[in-house]
């Protein structure tokens, strides 16, 4: 369980990237979903201890982030952003290097890497080199290291950021075999309802939005998105395009031939607060 | 300390990348036996059981700089720092297992070195036990200081920048290639600030190129202990 009161970052450049964050997380896997800077990464180093709150407090089962960093360490995993295995070690010899760190002692990191690359489906690539691995396949690895570790709770900070769709569902089914509370990161909608039991969405420091994907999705209940050239009344606009929300009947016989009717997904909850989630 | 990442990391980052890339290693080699080879020629073989007694210093202390930009890496490329340090691995653990790693890629040098020392008939018991002890002095406090400062630069490509002025200044003017003797007392105990200034005067000490002057001993041993101190207590391990 996550918990998270009044919790603030403030950069020494002045930058807030985080600002008085309160939630709480218990469902097996939640998502945050946000854009680019929007203070995911920052919440996610501070939950995982990498990286101390200016204010604030969070708790991971019950330990705090500031004064019991050390036990928190013991019973999480955090798989950073961007990390990629080290290029000249075999896949094997990664995911026992990590579990060293671990404290495990070499049988135990050996049987533990080999049963969890298996479970990733990198059973007959675990000899191999990273270099000579896929895209997915190096994310698989780090997915192996939470697997291998056995710890209560994951945080993965945008685990298949730059994977191709095929390779992003392979690293899902991947991530659904780690037994703990996953905390993921994610500016892929698709990816948080694929996943995520708990959603939650952050925009400028701040959680504008908190809930199982049904609920958040409640007030477009009925409605389509409609994509347009042209503006509307109460439309939004994301660069050429002007989008509103009707109920589907009523899009139908309203818009024009180069108009475009979509499903409403999360992507919406961003476009009616106004955050362009491409800029 | 966690023992199984020091050892773990050694092997796995350090032997497994001589296996898999074998030839970096002579690159390791390049700039000690470059310098051997000038030095000889230059003074005509006179200089050259100096630049032996020196060089395994060269090779040492460029193996600890060489630790900065592996940790550069590391903590740039691979984002592998920010996973440990999510881990109950201590700054100091990671830093043992970087440098041991990278002393993976020295130890054909320094065997080489030792060969050579046999050879030209300089190398004695006392020195060889003398020279470990050196020579692990000077690794511990070149490492340490490239720990601390990989840990606050933000560019990788100021880690390249740093480990190439360091490199410099730690084995061209110190003197590891020619007798201490030439230099001026004033500038000798000004150079002492590097490391690398009382390994080899203590080296061409122990090696009878010299008169042993033990006081670089305690300098050596003090300068370690500072730059260790700073690398546990001064190296940013949990951002703020």
């Amino acid at each position: 369980m996550i918990e998270v009161s009044a919790l603030r970052k403030r950069y020494s450049d002045g930058t807030v990237a985080l600002n008085n964050v309160s939630f709480k997380l218990d469902k097996k896997i939640s998502a945050i979903i946000g854009r680019n800077g929007a203070g995911k990464t920052t919440l996610m180093k501070i939950l995982s201890t990498q990286l101390m709150p200016t204010s604030g407090n969070a708790k991971i089962n019950g330990l705090d982030v500031i004064s019991e960093a050390d036990s928190i360490r013991k019973i999480a995993v955090s798989i950073p952003q961007e990390a990629r295995p080290v290029d000249y070690m075999p896949a094997m010899d990664c995911v026992k290097l990590y579990l060293a760190a671990r404290g495990f002692g070499p049988k135990r990191a050996r049987a533990a890497a080999e049963k969890a690359l298996r479970t990733v489906g990198l059973g007959d690539a675990m000899d191999k080199v990273a270099y000579e691995l896929s895209g997915g396949m190096k994310r698989k690895v780090f997915v192996a290291m939470a697997i291998a570790s056995d710890a209560d709770v994951i945080f993965l900070d945008e685990p298949t950021t730059g994977l191709d769709p095929f390779s992003r569902v392979e690293v899902w089914s991947a991530i659904r075999a780690i037994k703990g509370q996953i905390i993921l990161t994610t500016h892929y909608m698709e990816e948080a309802q694929a996943l995520a039991e708990d959603v939650m969405m952050i925009d400028s420091g701040k959680i504008f939005a908190h809930g199982t994907v049904d609920s958040l999705l409640k007030p477009f209940a009925g409605l389509v998105r409609v994509e347009s050239s042209k503006k509307s009344r109460s439309s939004y606009r994301i660069g050429n395009t002007w989008i509103s929300y009707m109920k589907k009947s009523t899009a139908k016989s309203l818009v024009g031939k180069d108009d475009v009717i979509k499903p409403v997904t999360l992507d919406d909850l961003f476009i009616k607060r106004g955050v362009n989630l491409e800029s | 300390m966690n023992r199984k990442f020091v050892l773990a990391h050694a092997w796995l980052t350090g032997g497994a990348a001589l296996r898999s890339n074998w030839l970096y290693m002579l690159t390791g080699m390049g700039f000690p036996l470059s310098l051997l080879f000038i030095v000889g020629v230059l003074s005509e073989g006179s200089l050259l059981p100096y630049a032996l007694a020196g060089g395994l210093i060269s090779i040492v202390a460029s193996n600890g700089i060489f630790t900065m930009a592996d940790l550069g890496m590391f903590k740039f490329e691979y984002m592998f720092k920010d996973l440990i340090v999510a881990t109950r691995t201590s700054p100091m653990d990671y830093m043992f297992g970087v440098m041991l790693a990278d002393f993976f890629w020295s130890i054909p040098s320094v065997v080489l070195y030792f060969i050579m020392d046999y050879a030209f008939h300089i190398l004695t018991p006392y020195a060889f036990v003398m020279t470990l002890v050196v020579a692990s002095l000077v690794l511990l406090a070149t490492a340490s200081l490239g720990f601390v400062l990989t840990s606050l630069v933000k560019h990788q490509r100021f880690v390249w920048a740093i480990t190439g002025m360091l490199s410099l200044v730690m084995m061209t003017f110190p003197p590891t290639f020619y007798p201490y003797t030439y230099l001026p007392k004033d500038i000798l105990w000004a150079l002492v600030i590097l490391p690398t200034t009382p390994g080899a005067v203590l080296e061409q000490g122990f090696f009878g190129l010299g008169h042993t002057m033990w006081s670089m001993f305690a300098v050596l041993v003090a300068e370690t202990i500072i730059l260790f101190l700073i690398a546990k207590y001064l190296t940013v391990w949990r951002e703020r």
